[in-house]
């Protein structure tokens, strides 16, 4: 039908064979025609559709129980928390609770020579052929030494769209949301964005 | 799709209902003009009240042979058919004096008022109708036609509905009320 949000979506083209099966199995007489339920089915599909896109708050879809390290945690033991935590990412918070930064996989990979595409596998070709650990040269370092700063975050007023855009240009995966004094309240991930593309139907 | 071609279709008709189905919208229909037709024809036949009218064989289609309809559903068959007398009788002492207008302008304004307060009921059109051509004994009734025999038998039909429909477990009955 129409290209939105580059997702390619259309209804499926049910035929009036399939609507006229369809009426079959529903037991007593149906005061419609398949013509007429087609015709029904194809604009209710572009109404779901519209209402799909529209953007939802952020504080409705971000995660408000968040990872979040200080600038002074050694990375190792950052390492360690994501690990724990199986995220790929966590904000990084100054002595006033301040987001400062957004340390990720990514933070790691840079320094583990993954070039600039940030390439995990040119860390496994590398890795293959050196003989130490290709992470050792960064053991001292603390979250606040390798975090991405400043952090990219957002206002509890954003939407869901304002955040789609932001991960699509800045092409990162997650961002903070944060109240006017920099205190972390939540964080969008990609994923989130993904799990609430379905949008929420207004009660 | 230009005027012609409109003419042709574009879909097939719905599909046959199962036996089971045809014996229950007969069980149905029996039970619900058997209950009006008895109180028309023995109870009421010392007096100058009636029960039942033509357009009640019309209900009688849709309330227990499309129960589904939204035609056929308890807003539509008891309002339609209020609304559809009081314009029918209104229609004929208004316009009497000109029958075929008094028939037409029933029958139109009934229509009209029912899609417009959401209760369209297809014998609504009838009882209008009737109003009109239903002979001395449906003129001497007046308004009070609204009541009875068109409200009662309404709400008769209505009943049996509500009882027989709701027996099958592939029927229930009404999808709404209101």
């Amino acid at each position: 039908m129409e290209e939105s949000n580059g997702l390619f979506c259309r209804p499926v083209d049910l035929s009036d064979g399939d609507i006229y099966k369809a009426m079959r199995e529903i037991p007593g007489y149906l005061d419609i025609t398949p013509g007429d339920f087609k015709e029904i089915y194809r604009i209710a599909f572009r109404r779901a559709l519209e209402r799909l896109q529209q953007p939802v708050p952020v504080v409705d879809i971000m995660s408000r129980e968040v990872l979040k390290v200080k600038t002074d945690t050694s990375i190792i033991e950052v390492a360690r928390l994501m690990a724990e935590r199986g995220v790929s990412g966590a904000p990084v918070v100054d002595e006033e609770e301040r987001v400062a930064g957004v340390i990720s996989e990514k933070d790691f990979l840079a320094l583990m020579g993954a070039g600039e595409h940030l390439n995990f596998m040119e860390v496994v070709a590398r890795c293959l052929s050196s003989k130490g650990c290709v992470a050792a040269p960064m053991k001292k370092q603390s979250a606040g030494d390798i975090m991405s700063a400043p952090a990219v975050t957002v206002g509890p007023e954003a939407t869901s769209a304002d955040v789609l855009s932001i991960i699509e240009k800045r092409r990162i995966n997650r961002v903070p949301v944060v109240d006017r004094t920099g205190g972390i309240i939540g964080i969008v991930t990609r994923a989130d964005l993904l799990r609430f593309s379905g949008g929420k139907e207004k009660a | 799709m230009s005027y012609f071609d409109k003419m042709r279709g574009t879909t097939q008709s719905p599909p046959r209902v199962s036996p089971l189905e045809i014996l229950w919208s007969w069980l149905g229909s029996f039970l619900g003009i058997a209950a009006v037709a008895y109180l028309h024809y023995d109870l009421l036949s010392e007096t100058d009240l009636m029960m039942i009218i033509g357009s009640f064989g019309a209900s009688a289609v849709l309330v227990y042979g499309a129960t589904k309809s939204p035609l056929a559903q308890p807003r539509n068959l008891v309002g339609g058919h209020l609304l559809s007398a009081i314009i029918g009788v209104a229609a004929y002492q208004f316009l009497g004096s000109h029958l075929w207008l008094a028939c037409a302008v029933g029958v139109a304004t009934s229509i009209a008022v029912m899609h417009a307060t959401k209760t369209l009921h297809p014998p609504g059109g009838a009882t209008a109708l009737i109003a009109v051509i239903g002979g001395e004994q449906i003129h001497a009734l007046g308004f009070f036609y609204a009541l009875i025999p068109v409200g009662a038998g309404a709400l008769i039909m209505l009943l049996i509905a509500l009882l027989i429909n709701n027996i099958p477990n592939t029927r229930r009955y009404p999808e709404f009320w209101y």
